[in-house]
């Protein structure tokens, strides 16, 4: 059998499914933040599998391409920020629990 | 130096010394008579050497623009005409001298520097008036002596009948002004200018029955002014504060004011509103000369008989310009006879007027702040250079041919009255007549005699300060008759407006005034009594008396009507406004957004799921929108 873009599909919504659940059901912030990534995964997913069959012989340059990689580095500096901020957030309640963190409320 | 600077710096000279006291001297009573006295100097001495020197005689105008409201453009400015340097005249002499008297007067108040400031402010504001050349201009200064006025009404704040009094004087003054600005926005509407040069051009354009309207809208102002009845009300009680304001404010220039502008806007008026001004001021000057009986206060007698005498000048005003539409040259000079009289009468006035008031202020300081006259008595022996400068105020208010200054100028409005309106005539007449009675009653009564009480048997004369005002507006209450002895630039109006009686008029003129005051004085002395301790009217005629003090019940009917009309209403709208206005639109208002409120806060958990889950909701909602799946529902 040949992958076709379906089964890109397929795998780039299961991949956000499983991050949106995470986001909305876990508790602890660090796999929160993760799952958000998975979420961020799944759309490049999708993004650089239509890029890939779009592209003809007369228009072979698949720009999507090009975007998936600046999003990664911005993902990697959102991870970065992200991260201090979870550490940060330890320090100051020893907790990374979300249920316990409320204080932007007020 | 410029004519424009110099009224600058007569205008706001009183203005600085009232800014310095309220400042720096509210405590310091002698730096603030000092301020106030050197204004008044001031004011004097720059207006004189205006008549003498810088001015030529022609109208000068100058104004400059304040502020623009869209095509409304307000402007302040002065108006230096043959009208306004009489009336710069009277304010600046008179004032003068009752600052001077003040310095005597007031010399054992424990609040000297609030009363002197308030005078400098009063001052401020009337000069304003004076000089202003638009209708706006006048209406903010008309205002700003309504203030004053109030402020110093209630100078003894201690007591309640002064606190009534300012309050009484501020409220009664309210109604008349509200026609007045109306007057001024109806005027701004038909001619679209407020200046009063723009406005004498425009003047003849305009159908009679707008202007008539507007006229008699703008003598409501004046009805609140000058006092005049209906709105007479609160000038009696204004005599609850300080002697020298009754004299200064309450006499000789504040309620004059009304006659004023009705000479500075003389071509605003049409036949029938002159008509209506005539009657009213003739039918003031009748009732207020027949209260004056039924008073036992020197100053409220000397209250009535400045009611009476604005009636006289009102009339004047009213008659006076009647009789120039009927005999004089062209619609815009003839008018001038109006304030040739009207103001001929309030010159004299202002000089014997505020005599009076100083010689009554000069008798209560040395009586122990007795104001009774039935309290006094023989006061002759003890104050001889009061008693004689009263009696050049008497004499000059009844009118004696030739030495007191109403006969002429009395004899101008009556003239005036006979030419145009005989009714009118035979009543002011008789109200001369009852000018000399009620003024030699108090004279005989307070003056003659023998003392009445330990006050006026301990009585001496006054200070220097107080003596020396009373001798000079007394020489000017026998002089300022005689309109040969004005300066030239002061006397215009005085010597070619003034309409005199010719032939056999002159004769009969003559006849009438030496009749009216001589046997007016000699009833007096004759009915009442040297320095008597009862009113023999009150003991021999009783219904007579009760008549007189009865005021034909126009308090009465005042308080009357607030009671029961207007409290009502206030009543009734006070509760629609608790209501509606504060109750459904405010209050409720505030509690539609404060359950909103509830609401919206259970929503703002702070649990990040929540949140999620909201944003989920929505998304599916965004989604189900846009996919077309709402559709159904939202169209119907």
């Amino acid at each position: 059998m040949s992958i076709g873009l379906e089964d890109y599909l397929f795998v780039s919504i299961l991949l956000f499914a499983i991050g949106f659940l995470g986001v909305l059901l876990r508790k602890n912030t660090l796999i929160v933040f993760m799952c958000l990534e998975l979420m961020l995964s799944a759309s490049i997913l999708a993004l650089i599998a239509f890029s890939r069959y779009n592209s003809t012989a007369a228009n072979p340059l698949m720009e999507g391409n090009v975007f998936v990689l600046f999003i990664i580095a911005i993902a990697a500096c959102e991870v970065a920020v992200g991260l201090a901020i979870i550490v940060a957030l330890w320090r100051r309640i020893q907790t990374v629990e979300l249920g316990e963190i409320k204080e932007l409320k007020h | 130096m410029d004519l424009g600077t110099v009224l600058s710096m007569i205008l706001l000279a009183p203005l600085l010394a009232a800014g310095l006291i309220w400042m720096f001297a509210r405590q310091r009573a002698v730096l603030a008579m000092t301020l106030s006295l050197a204004a008044a100097a001031t004011i004097l001495g720059l207006s004189l050497w205006l008549y003498f020197q810088l001015w030529d005689g022609t109208a000068y105008e100058v104004s400059m623009e304040w502020m623009r409201l869209g095509p409304l453009q307000l402007s302040v400015g002065f108006l230096l005409n043959d009208l306004s340097a009489l009336m710069l005249f009277v304010v600046g002499f008179v004032g003068f001298w009752i600052h001077l008297f003040s310095v005597g007067y007031m010399n054992d108040d424990p609040a000297r520097g609030r009363f002197f400031g308030g005078l400098s402010i009063f001052m401020f504001s009337m000069l304003g008036i004076v000089l202003a050349d638009n209708l706006f201009m006048m209406f903010i200064f008309w205002e700003l002596v309504g203030f004053s006025s109030y402020m110093l009404i209630g100078h003894y704040i201690t007591t309640d009948e002064a606190a009534q009094a300012s309050k009484k004087a501020f409220i009664v003054n309210r109604v008349g002004d509200f026609g007045f600005l109306i007057g001024i926005i109806m005027v701004y509407w038909t001619f679209g200018t407020v200046s009063l040069g723009g406005l004498q051009e425009l003047a003849h354009h305009s159908p009679d029955s707008v202007t008539t309207a507007m006229g008699l809208l703008l003598f409501c102002g004046v009805l609140g002014k000058s006092a005049q009845m209906p709105l007479h009300v609160w000038l009696p009680d204004a005599m609850a504060g300080p002697t020298p304001i009754s004299a200064l404010i309450h006499a000789a220039t504040m309620v004059a004011a009304g006659v004023y502008f009705l000479g500075r806007t003389f071509f605003l008026f049409t036949g029938e509103a002159l008509h209506i001004i005539s009657w009213v001021g003739v039918v003031t000057a009748l009732c207020a000369a027949i209260w004056a009986f039924g008073q036992r206060d020197i100053k409220k007698i000397l209250a009535y008989s400045t009611l009476s005498q604005l009636g006289y000048m009102v009339a004047g005003f009213g008659m006076g310009s009647l009789y120039g539409l009927h005999h004089g040259d062209g619609h815009g000079a003839a008018l001038y006879y109006g304030i040739g009289a009207s103001m001929f009468h309030l010159t004299t006035h202002a000089f014997f007027k505020a005599l009076l008031f100083l010689g009554s202020g000069s008798v209560i300081h040395a009586c122990h702040h007795e104001q009774d006259i039935f309290e006094m008595g023989g006061l002759y022996k003890k104050m001889p250079l009061t008693t004689l400068t009263f009696a050049a105020g008497v004499i000059a208010i009844a009118g004696v041919p030739f030495i007191g200054a109403a006969f002429f100028s009395k004899d101008a409005i009556l003239y005036v009255a006979k030419m145009t309106n005989f009714p009118a005539f035979l009543i002011l007449t008789g109200t001369a007549l009852l000018t000399a009675l009620y003024m030699g009653r108090l004279f005989v009564i307070a003056f003659l005699g023998k003392p009445n009480s330990k006050s006026a048997e301990h009585a001496h004369e006054s200070p220097w300060t107080i003596v020396l005002p009373l001798v000079v507006l007394a020489v000017c209450s026998v002089a300022g008759g005689y309109a040969g002895l004005y300066p030239e630039r002061l006397g215009v109006l005085v010597q070619n407006w003034v309409p005199l009686a010719h032939g056999s008029d002159h004769t009969l003129m003559l006849v009438i005034s030496a009749v009216a005051s001589v046997v007016g004085l000699g009833l007096a002395g004759l009915v009442y009594g040297f320095g008597s301790k009862t009113d023999r009217v009150e003991d021999k005629a009783p219904p007579v008396y009760a008549f007189a003090k009865s005021k034909f019940y126009f308090d009465e009917i005042y308080n009357a009507y607030v009671a029961k009309v207007q409290d009502r209403l206030a009543d009734f709208v006070s509760f629609l406004d608790t209501l509606f206005i504060s109750g459904l639109l405010v209050k409720g208002t505030a509690a539609v957004a404060g359950l909103f409120g509830i609401g919206a806060r259970r929503v703002h958990t702070g649990s990040v799921a929540a949140y999620v889950w909201w944003f989920f909701f929505g998304l599916l909602l965004f989604g189900a929108f846009a996919g077309g799946f709402l559709d159904g529902i939202l169209q119907k």
